[in-house]
C-alpha cells in the first residue's frame, strides 16, 4: 500500500508539472520570446532547482480543511491514496480539455471526498474550506488580473513614442520586452518549483511516518526530495501543450509588452501570497494575469467564452475530484481486492485518456500557431513585416484548408 | 476571515508588479531613444537605460531572496 501511494503521489507530481508548464511558459512561447522546446526545458530545470531550494513541508496535507486526528478522521495511506486518485484523474481530464486548473484544489477535492466516505461530513472543516479554497479562487484571478491590467497600461503608456512636432507615431521598438519575458517567466517557473513539489514531498513523508518507517516530525528524506523534484521536472518537460495553447492564444492575443506585464504580475502575486500567508493558486493567478493584460492592451479582445469554460472547470474541480476520491475510498474500504480494482481502474482511465489525446495531437510544433510567424518578424522593418504577415496568413489559410480536408484533426 | 491579509497581498502584488514594469519600460524606452538618429547625447540615455534595467534586475533578485527559505531563515 505504501509503495502504491508513493507511486501515485509521484505520478500526481508529474501531472502537476505538465499541467502547470503553461503558467510560466505559455506567454513567452506565444510571443516567440523563447522557442517552445527551449521554454519547457528551461521551466523543467527551474522547477527542479526550485524543488531543492525549499523543503518546507506542509505538516498537514489538507491544510486544515479536513479535521485530522482526534475528533476527526485519521489520515491513513488509504485516504491519501483515494484523494490522489481523484486529483490525478481530474488533472488528466482538464488537460485533455486544455483547461488550466489548480492541482492543489484537485488534491483537496479528492481528500475531502475520501474523508467524507471515511468519517462523514463532520470531518470537513467548512470554514477552512471557504477561507483556503473558495475565496482565494475568486480573488486570485481578480488580484492578478487587476495588477496585469495596470501594468499593461503602464508598459504601453511608457513606451508609446510620438514625434514631438508632427505627432505621428514613431517606431515603437518594444522588442526589448521579449528579452525581459525570458527572466520573468523563469521567475514564475522557479516560484512554482518551490511551491508545488513540496506538496508531494509532504504527502510521501506523511505516508512514510504513518507506515512507521520514519520518525514523526522529521523532514523529508533525500530520496523523497530527489524523486519529487525529478517527477515535477519531467512532467514540466513533457509540457501540457493543450493548456499552453489555451493560455497562450486561447484567452487573448499576447504581445511581448503585454506578456511581460502578465508574467510580472503573476510572479509578484505568487511571491506576495506565499510570503504574506494568503495562499493563492499559481494557475488561477496566471490565468487572471493573462486575462487582465488582454483587457489592458487596446485592440485586443478577451475571448470570454473561453474564460467562462475555464471558470466552469474551476467550479467543478472540487466536487469532481471529490466524487472520484469518494468512490476510490469506498473501493479501498473493501480490502486488498478493492485496492487492486481501484489501481487498475485508475491506470486504465489514465491510459484511455492518453490514447484518446492521440487522436488530435497537440505538441510543441502546433501548440501556438502564431509562433513561427512571430519569430520571422522579429525586429523586421514594416515592409518585411507586412510581407511576413501575408505569408503567415496564407500559411494559416493552407493549414485550415488542410484541417478541413482531414476532419479528424479539425477538433480542438 | 483574513481580509487584511487579502488586502496586503493585493496591494503588494500591484505595487511590486508596477515597479518592475515601470523600470523595465523606462529601460526599453531609453534604449529606443538612444538608438534614434540625431540624438544629442545617446551615451547618457543608453546608460540611463542600463540603470533602469539594473534596478529592475535588483527588484527581481530581491523577489528571489524572499522565496528561497535558505536566505530568510
Amino acid at each position: 500500500m505504501v509503495a502504491l501511494v508513493i507511486a501515485l503521489a509521484l505520478f500526481f507530481d508529474f501531472t502537476n508539472g505538465f499541467h502547470d508548464t503553461a503558467n510560466a511558459m505559455a506567454t513567452p512561447i506565444a510571443t516567440g520570446a523563447i522557442k517552445p522546446r527551449t521554454a519547457v526545458a528551461l521551466a523543467a530545470v527551474l522547477n527542479l532547482v526550485g524543488a531543492f531550494l525549499s523543503t518546507e513541508v506542509a505538516k498537514t496535507v489538507s491544510g486544515g480543511i479536513i479535521r485530522e486526528g482526534s475528533g476527526g478522521v485519521q489520515i491513513t495511506p488509504e485516504i491519501i491514496f483515494a484523494g490522489l486518485m481523484g486529483a490525478v484523474l481530474w488533472n488528466m481530464v482538464t488537460w485533455l480539455k486544455g483547461l488550466p486548473s489548480s492541482s492543489s484544489h484537485a488534491l483537496f477535492g479528492g481528500l475531502i471526498g475520501a474523508a467524507v466516505v471515511g468519517a462523514g461530513f463532520s470531518s470537513v472543516n467548512f470554514e477552512s474550506l471557504l477561507q483556503k479554497v473558495i475565496l482565494p479562487a475568486v480573488f486570485a484571478p481578480v488580484i492578478a488580473g487587476l495588477a496585469a491590467y495596470v501594468c499593461t497600461r503602464l508598459a504601453y503608456a511608457l513606451t508609446a513614442r510620438h514625434d514631438p512636432e508632427t505627432g505621428s507615431k514613431l517606431t515603437q521598438k518594444r522588442g526589448g520586452f521579449r528579452t525581459g519575458q525570458i527572466f520573468t517567466s523563469s521567475l514564475v517557473a522557479l516560484a512554482h518549483g518551490t511551491n508545488d513539489a513540496q506538496k508531494t514531498m509532504g504527502i510521501i513523508t506523511l505516508v512514510l511516518i504513518a507506515a512507521g518507517s520514519q520518525a514523526p516530525g522529521s523532514g523529508p528524506q533525500l530520496w523523497v526530495i530527489t524523486a519529487c523534484a525529478m517527477a515535477i521536472a519531467i512532467g514540466t518537460y513533457a509540457g501540457g501543450w493543450r493548456i499552453i495553447r489555451t493560455m497562450g492564444s486561447g484567452l487573448t492575443e499576447v504581445k511581448p509588452a503585454q506578456g511581460f506585464a502578465a508574467e510580472t504580475s503573476t510572479a509578484s502575486a505568487i511571491l506576495a501570497s506565499s510570503h504574506l500567508g494568503f495562499a493563492l493558486s499559481t494557475t488561477q493567478v496566471a490565468s487572471g494575469s493573462v486575462i487582465g493584460s488582454g483587457m489592458g492592451r487596446r485592440g485586443t479582445t478577451v475571448r470570454w467564452n473561453m474564460v467562462g469554460k475555464i471558470a466552469l472547470g474551476w467550479l467543478f474541480t472540487l466536487p469532481a475530484a471529490g466524487i472520484v476520491g469518494a468512490l476510490t475510498a469506498l473501493l479501498v474500504k473493501t480490502g486488498a481486492v478493492g485496492v487492486l480494482i481501484a489501481a487498475v481502474a485508475g491506470s486504465a482511465a489514465v491510459l484511455f485518456m492518453f490514447f484518446y489525446s492521440r487522436k488530435s495531437d497537440v505538441g510543441h510544433q502546433n501548440a501556438v500557431e502564431v509562433e513561427e510567424a512571430g519569430q520571422a518578424v522579429r525586429f523586421a522593418k514594416k515592409k518585411a513585416m507586412a510581407r511576413a504577415r501575408a505569408k503567415a496568413k496564407e500559411q494559416a489559410k493552407a493549414e485550415t484548408d488542410a484541417a478541413a480536408n482531414t476532419p479528424k484533426e479539425n477538433q480542438r | 476571515m483574513k481580509w487584511l491579509e487579502l488586502l496586503t497581498v493585493a496591494g503588494t502584488t500591484l505595487i511590486s508588479a508596477a515597479v518592475v514594469v515601470t523600470l523595465y519600460s523606462l529601460g526599453v524606452r531609453f534604449t529606443a531613444i538612444a538608438a534614434d538618429a540625431q540624438q544629442p547625447s545617446p551615451g547618457i540615455k543608453r546608460s540611463v537605460a542600463y540603470v533602469c534595467f539594473g534596478l529592475c534586475g535588483a527588484a527581481v533578485l530581491f523577489g528571489l531572496y524572499l522565496i528561497i527559505p535558505y536566505f530568510t531563515k
